[in-house]
């Protein structure tokens, strides 16, 4: 279980220049992928049983096959570095440390789907990140690497989580508010600028050349039957050793505590959320659950963007809800009823609660209220906020109902 | 052309029809707020999502086209529960402003919510609050809490003006519909935006507080405030005359007509009607000899006219009809020159200032018949009249509706004409200086108080209807004149407009084939027009109807 | 994210960018299928280069791409690293979500709040410091942490606060 792909190279201070990047063997996969029909490179990731690393978990060779054969216009890659999942921080050491594995993922993903023109979009609150990739953009430029077959624009976010939907990034990439697209249609038939888009996550790329040089059946067999690969798991809360952890896909939710050192506060596990703040929250009984993209929706979760938030005996559940709906008021887009009405409403509910001025009937409105909403969105969000909402309240609420006077 | 099936039934639609559409073609009603047939879809109020079968959650019915073997179900259980909920989705900001707001009664949140909400209210958090009464513009004004942010507006002033004023600013539940700090929406067709606004966020400045809108009657009926023609509705207040301090007609609301108008109006249009209750109003025929003016009774005035009429010879009299009379009256009128054999004959009086005009709906000409008077005789400049005023060749002058002073005329031969010329009748609905110098006043009723038709620039003849009855005793310039041509022996034969038309369509082959029946309520082509002007029915897939 | 510069602007005060930045404007505009696509980098450049983002700044950048300025303002209030009013010479952003909240947050706050003398959202009154607290900036491991203009600080006590904010002229 101790292959490490992904952070290969975090330990070199210098992995962020291209010398470094190329003595450790970087762009030997793009320099093979080149070689490569279009079609056989997807073939090769969708064996690799690559899934989105981004939240979704959508298989990546699969996206990169809806692109319309026929088209005769472009067709773009768009990277989604906005990362703002609370609990996760995978992407920003990405970025900082090997910025060339995702130049290089790139380059591969856009032969696959034959695009030549592609856009980095990096959350504004990323500095450092953007640049060091710019930096690393430039290296690549100068080296050839860019600017024969492919660009690379980098385009900086302004703060706004929503830009993390992929629909809700392509509205900001085209100048506006970042409000998601309905959908149909879908990116990879319309999407940036109206053409046929592949959105992939930062990690997810930064995992194809490692596909290309490697095969495929190695990668697939490093994870489970569903999903292939190794991913790294940001791991913080009440934990020892909080930090970016790379396992296999396989790992369980206790052998990934064990690896950030156990549980710290008390020593004794609460609950943890496993999958970035959308998911919904697993108790101590339920950390024996495999950390892949089908473990994780078995057991009525999500591994999302692998966002680990570990809680121990001394965090109010209800107190942390409450910060989470806090998230979710201020993120909302606004641009559907649901979301934009409800998001508000049950953090004053869950934040009333908290004060003690909850109602009796406040619990089962929250939980009526959310159920009524998830799916009638225009995007996942709302979908992401309710994990939360409902979960917290159906596996904890002894713990709420003690702050509500009367319940 | 796909074949679909809604709630069981088989209904078969052109190709590129959304549900909402398709639904509606068979009767069926799927709530709605954002969607609106003029603009691009937006997806956004998630109120009119249907089940469709082999889809796993229910999906919003705006953004879905037709397709072959489609089969739709808009009022199962799953549908119907997913309204509510979606209905208190939208009522949890919204302020109980119902006993303030002028939309109740016509409110698509209180409408839906009686429909298929219906729940009990759980919702006892502070509201959010907005701006509320705020001006945007000189017709239209904004209560931000109430609204629902289905942004039809924005969509409006971006696609159907283009002149973006409006947008959505900030996010989440503090998103606010506004103008840009600082700017006003004044675009010359502002009020729409009125019309499309679900709710009462939206509302007309004009009309705030007047009345109730389930006291309002109403009349189908057209703009004449220019050649376009825009069909109207004319809402008029009978109920409530204590609350309406002498105003009759409350609102004109644009009716849809796909070969015309479409949805809209022009801001000049809608807010035109005020010279109908105006104080300037002629309420009765009077006489004026000497310096002073006296009431006098319709007999006397029309023998006086009628008098003049059969005593003078016909190159002695001048009339000058009017492009804003009707049809109707135009024919009447000819009759009647036909009659004595008058022929020193006008219509047109240019303005001073030529009228504006767009590549949208409004024209430069003003006038709602101008095509009418020029097919019925009656095209002729009136400086030809007024220069045979003032070369004294007229003894008697017949005035519809102009101010001639108002016109392009020279000042100096109006005032001249009218000095000289023994008989001055005067014939409109409003006071104006050309009335003050005429001797003899004979009021018409205005264009809401009786019914006819005019000819758009395009050659569509429409029929406009009552919607009031005339003040005072003022009446149709059809019936004024068929009054005088009885004192002169004859007969128009008709007691009613419609009469008129049978006669005006018979005898004037421009006007053939036509019938008030062919011209139904959107109106028809002159057959010299084109086939561009068949009824002004909705095209298919396209519904003239939205909430 | 320091917004110091002063104000470039015409003689009239109106916001207007050089002729070097417009060519960078123009380089951006192209860079994109749509030239609209360039109005977060040029709004970024905007509060750059004249501190924030002005009205007046709005219809400028609204009149380099033919928009109108209502489609700007909503863009410019959508986003929260856009400053609608001048901010103090230096921003600290305190992350106050879930991770950060665990290991200490509302402490960090509150210790700011004493120190500053100022609530969330406020500028002290020399103008040195616009105080914010902010939505997860992705740094969970090295909770608590706020963004200082452009840089993250990690692993925040009173004291490494204290050392930070005399750093800060």
């Amino acid at each position: 279980m101790a292959e490490i792909v992904l952070m290969r190279n975090f330990s070199n201070p210098d992995s962020h220049k291209i010398t470094a990047y190329r003595a450790a063997g970087g762009y030997a996969a793009w320099d093979k992928a080149r070689q490569m029909e279009p079609a056989a490179i997807t073939e090769e990731v969708k064996k690799a049983n690559l899934r989105g690393l981004g939240g979704a978990g959508f298989p990546t060779g699969t996206k990169w096959s809806f692109i319309p054969k026929n088209h005769t216009g472009p067709v773009y890659l768009v990277v989604n570095a906005d990362e703002g999942e609370p609990g996760t921080f995978k992407d920003r050491y990405l970025l900082e440390r090997d910025p060339h594995a995702l130049i290089e993922g790139m380059l591969i993903a856009a032969r696959a789907v034959r695009c030549t023109k592609s856009f980095v979009y990096i959350r504004g609150e990323y500095v450092e990140p953007w640049r060091r990739f710019s930096t690393a953009v430039k290296e690549a430029y100068d080296d050839g690497l860019l600017g024969q077959g492919l660009d690379i624009i980098i385009h900086r976010g302004a703060g706004a989580y929503i830009c993390g939907e992929e629909t809700g990034l392509l509205s900001s990439l085209e100048g506006k508010k970042g409000w998601p697209k309905i959908k149909p249609p879908f990116p990879a038939i319309k999407g940036a600028f109206g053409q046929p888009t592949i959105v992939n996550n930062v990690e997810t790329l930064c995992c194809v050349p490692p596909i290309v040089t490697r095969g495929a059946e190695w990668f697939a067999g490093l994870g489970t039957k569903t999903q292939g690969g190794t991913r790294m798991y940001s791991v913080s809360g009440r934990v020892k050793k909080p930090a970016v952890y790379e396992a296999s896909v396989a790992i369980t939710l206790r052998q990934l505590i064990e690896m950030a050192g156990g549980v710290s506060g008390t020593g004794r596990l609460k609950a943890v959320v496993p999958g970035g703040g959308s998911a919904a929250i697993l108790t101590a009984d339920e950390i024996d659950v495999t950390m892949d993209v089908d473990g994780l929706k078995n057991a009525g979760t999500m591994i999302g963007s692998a966002g680990v938030m570990v809680m121990d005996e001394s965090v109010s559940i209800p107190e942390a809800l409450m910060v989470l709906a806090r998230f979710y008021a201020h993120e909302s887009c606004g641009q559907c009823t649901p979301c934009r009405e409800s998001t508000g409403w049950i953090y004053k509910m869950v934040h009333r609660i908290v004060d003690g001025h909850g109602h009796k009937d406040d619990l089962d409105t929250i939980l009526d209220v959310a159920k009524r909403g998830a799916g009638t969105t225009i995007c996942a969000f709302y979908d992401g906020a309710v994990g939360p909402y409902i979960s917290y309240i159906e596996k904890f609420r002894s713990e709420f109902e003690t702050l509500i006077p009367h319940a | 052309m796909p074949k679909l099936t809604i709630n069981g039934k088989e209904v078969e639609v052109p190709a590129g029809t959304n549900l909402i559409e398709a639904a509606q073609s068979i009767g069926v009603e799927i709530p709605h707020y954002c969607y609106h047939p003029s603009l691009t879809i937006a997806g956004q109020c998630r109120l009119c999502m249907v089940d469709i079968e082999k889809t796993p959650r229910p999906t919003i019915a705006c953004n879905t086209i037709a397709t072959d073997g489609m089969v739709v179900n808009t009022e199962t259980d799953r549908v119907l529960e997913t309204r509510k909920s979606i209905m208190e989705f939208h009522l949890i900001n919204h302020p109980l402003d119902c006993p303030v707001c002028d939309q109740a009664g016509e409110c698509f949140l209180q409408i839906y919510y009686m429909k298929h909400g219906l729940y009990d209210p759980r919702m006892k958090d502070e509201k959010v609050h907005k701006p509320k009464a705020v001006p945007l513009g000189p017709h239209v004004i904004l209560d931000a809490e109430r609204c629902i942010l289905c942004s039809r507006c924005v969509r409006y002033c971006d696609e159907i003006t283009h002149t973006g004023e409006l947008g959505i600013f900030q996010r989440g539940d503090h998103s606010e519909i506004g103008l840009f700090p600082g700017r006003e929406l004044d675009n010359k067709y502002s009020a729409n935006v009125v019309d499309i606004c679900p709710v009462g966020a939206l509302t007309d400045r004009d009309f705030r507080f007047q009345v109730r809108v389930w006291y309002l009657d109403t009349a189908k009926s057209i703009c004449p405030g220019c050649a376009r023609g825009c069909n109207i509705d004319v809402h008029v207040n009978r109920r409530r005359p204590h609350h309406a301090e002498g105003r009759r007609v409350a609102r004109l609301k644009p009716r849809f007509n796909a070969e015309v108008n479409k949805w809209w109006l022009c801001d000049a249009g809608r807010y035109g009607f005020g010279f109908v209750d105006a104080p300037e109003r002629l309420l009765a025929p009077s006489q004026r000899e000497g310096g002073s003016t006296s009431e006098v009774t319709w007999e006397q005035a029309v023998a006086a006219v009628a008098g003049a009429l059969g005593r003078l010879s016909p190159e002695q009299i001048g009339v000058i009809a009017s492009p804003k009379m009707a049809n109707e009256d135009l024919f009447a009128l000819r009759r009647l020159l036909d009659l004595r054999g008058i022929r020193q004959v006008a219509g047109q009086v240019a303005p001073r200032v030529p009228g504006d005009q767009d590549d949208f709906l409004i024209r430069a000409d003003k006038n709602p018949n101008s095509l009418g008077a020029e097919l019925l005789g009656f095209g002729g400049d009136a400086r030809a009249v007024i220069d045979a005023a003032g070369l004294r060749r007229l003894k008697l002058l017949w005035i519809f509706d102009h101010d001639l002073l108002a016109g392009a005329l020279p000042e100096g031969d109006v005032l001249e004409a009218l000095r000289v010329v023994d008989t001055v009748v005067f014939t409109g609905s409003n006071a104006n200086w050309t009335s003050a110098h005429s001797h003899w006043v004979l009021p018409a009723a205005a264009w809401v108080e009786r019914e006819g038709t005019y000819t758009n620039f395009e050659g569509r003849v429409q029929r406009f209807r009552t919607a009031v009855a005339p003040l005072g005793q003022a009446l149709p310039e059809w019936e004024i004149i068929s009054r005088v041509m009885t004192a002169l022996g004859a007969s128009l034969s008709a007691t009613r407009t419609e009469h008129l038309f049978r006669q005006l369509a018979e005898a004037v082959p421009a006007f053939a084939g036509l019938s008030y029946q062919l011209l139904g309520d959107t109106g028809h082509s002159l057959p010299t027009a084109g086939s561009a002007g068949q009824r002004g029915a909705a095209a298919p897939g396209e519904s003239s109807s939205s909430c | 994210m320091s917004a110091s510069h002063g104000a470039a602007s015409t003689a009239s005060g109106t916001p207007a960018f050089s002729e070097a930045q417009l060519a960078e404007v123009r380089r951006l505009q192209g860079l994109y299928p749509d030239k609209r696509g360039a109005l977060l980098p040029v709004l970024h450049m905007a509060q750059e280069t004249f501190g924030y983002i002005s009205l007046e700044a709005e219809e400028y950048v609204a009149s380099l791409f033919e928009l109108a300025p209502a489609h700007v303002h909503e863009v410019v209030t959508f986003y929260t690293l856009y400053f609608r009013e001048r901010p103090g010479r230096h921003v600290v952003a305190v992350c106050h979500t879930l991770s950060c909240h665990l290991a200490g947050a509302p402490k960090i706050i509150a210790y700011l709040k004493q120190k500053l003398g100022i609530e969330p959202g406020e500028t002290t009154e020399d103008g040195r410091v616009t105080f914010l607290t902010v939505e997860c900036l992705c740094a969970c491991e090295a909770a608590p942490m706020a963004q200082i203009d452009d840089r993250y600080e990690l692993n925040l006590t009173p004291e490494t606060i204290d050392r930070l904010l005399e750093g800060l002229r």
